[in-house]
């Protein structure tokens, strides 16, 4: 093989590696030779490029249940669902870390305008919505993990069940002690000024402590206690295990057609909860007012959490809508 | 069926199966063959997204190769499915054919 036909494989293998790897093997060495032999009849070609990225990005979406390519029903409604469940937790981590700031904010003073107190009623209302279908949720899963674990059946879900339980364990460890080691929002017993306890309001700042400003601002940040930016810079790896452990051991769990039907109901409510919290949060951003000594003004970091939030209920929508047309509408008929 | 099953790829899957209607190729010689009946050069990506999606339908399917270039062939389905795309296809052209002839004349 000569010098530029080797340069064209390995180009070719480069691209290649932008494919999922579920795809890369299957199909991975054949497109590989076909790239190639078309980078070395044409080395400059920013059309083939793009068009490697595009079909990329679609098997990409292919493998998480989002792109027009439907998969085998069953496996469609599942993979949608876990594509669900992670969009949906995108969305509470960034809605979490600005429903708290509120919450915090509502301990001290009640929010100083009708919209900013009708959006912090809306939106409390849909957190408490989403963490009741998150559970009815987690019901079967954790039914079937336990069921095959007495059974001793559980061989391929052990290691992302510890995932999750490590997340979950470090994230709650972490998040009880930074939230009763700040005064401002340790749990103290003004209950009667929000309609979220201190305690909860205190616990879920803390574990969203990370989506921060304060990365902006390196200078401040370095005044922060060293265990405080620690715990900035482990909670979200703690949230990505979590999530992680979550999806895997729910894509590898062989739930009956029954049980995707309940998770799918579950999860057009959890879609319609996200889309109300949402609209709560714009309404705040709109109407929170201005001035440094208001404590529901919003900042830039707000209207970044409205933006990743919005991107999220995309995703979510989307595979909601995928799980119902090519999964379930399929298998019922 | 047809519609359903190709959709918006209707255009690469036709030529595709077009191609592989005369006996298996592989990606290299699937572009070779498109590109000499129809005039299209379809570019590496958009050839095995087709190919993968044709795949998965089960209207092609991969033959055991010792090279790295696997060969593709047509199935019963994929055959049925290309016979009635083409039939809607040819009865478009035909209609279209006629009512130019109809308004415009022969050309």
């Amino acid at each position: 093989m000569s010098g530029s036909s080797d340069e064209a494989l390995r180009r070719a293998e480069r691209l290649v590696r932008w494919y999922p790897k579920g795809w890369r093997s299957h199909y991975g060495d054949e497109f590989a030779e076909l790239l190639a032999a078309d980078i070395f009849e044409r080395p400059r070609s920013w059309r083939r490029d793009a068009d490697v990225l595009k079909s990329g990005l679609v098997a990409r979406l292919t493998t998480v249940g989002l792109s027009g390519h439907a998969l085998e029903p069953l496996d469609q409604v599942r993979t949608s669902l876990v594509t669900l469940g992670c969009a949906a937790a995108v969305f509470l981590a960034f809605g979490m870390a600005m429903w708290a700031q509120l919450t915090i904010g509502w301990q001290w003073a009640e929010p100083n305008t009708r919209g900013t107190f009708a959006a912090m009623v809306v939106m409390c209302a849909s957190v408490l919505v989403l963490f009741v279908v998150m559970a009815l949720a987690a019901v079967p899963i954790a039914g079937k993990v336990v069921t095959l674990a007495v059974h001793r059946r559980a061989k391929g879900l052990v290691r992302p069940s510890m995932l999750f339980v490590a997340g979950l364990g470090v994230l709650v460890l972490g998040a009880r002690h930074f939230a009763n080691g700040w005064p401002g929002t340790g749990g103290h017993p003004w209950f009667h000024q929000g309609l979220v306890p201190g305690g909860v309001a205190a616990f879920t700042w803390a574990s969203t402590l990370s989506v921060s400003s304060y990365w902006a601002h390196p200078g401040a940040l370095g005044s922060f206690p060293i265990g405080e930016v620690t715990w900035m810079a482990v909670s979200p790896v703690a949230m990505v295990c979590l999530v992680v452990g979550a999806a895997k051991t729910a894509r590898r769990l062989d739930l009956s057609p029954r049980v995707l039907g309940y998770e799918s109901c579950l999860a057009h409510v959890a879609a319609l909860g996200m889309a109300v919290f949402l609209a709560g949060s714009c309404s705040w951003i709109f109407d929170g007012g201005s001035g440094p000594q208001n404590l529901f003004h919003p900042g830039a970091i707000d209207v970044a959490e409205v933006l990743a939030m919005t991107a999220a209920l995309a995703v979510a929508f989307r595979a909601t809508h995928r799980a119902h047309r090519d999964g379930l509408a399929f298998l019922t008929g | 069926m047809i519609e359903g099953s190709f959709g918006r790829y209707a255009g690469p899957a036709t030529l595709i199966l077009s191609s592989l209607a005369d006996g298996p190729k592989h990606g290299y010689a699937l572009t070779k063959d498109i590109e000499a009946f129809a005039g299209v050069r379809l570019a590496p990506g958009t050839l095995y997204e087709a190919l993968s999606r044709l795949d998965g339908q089960g209207l092609i399917e991969a033959l055991e190769s010792d090279d790295r270039r696997r060969p593709y062939r047509l199935t019963a389905a994929g055959a049925a499915a290309l016979r009635s795309h083409l039939a809607t296809q040819r009865r478009v052209v035909d209609l279209g054919l006629r009512r130019l002839a109809g308004s415009w004349g022969t050309a």
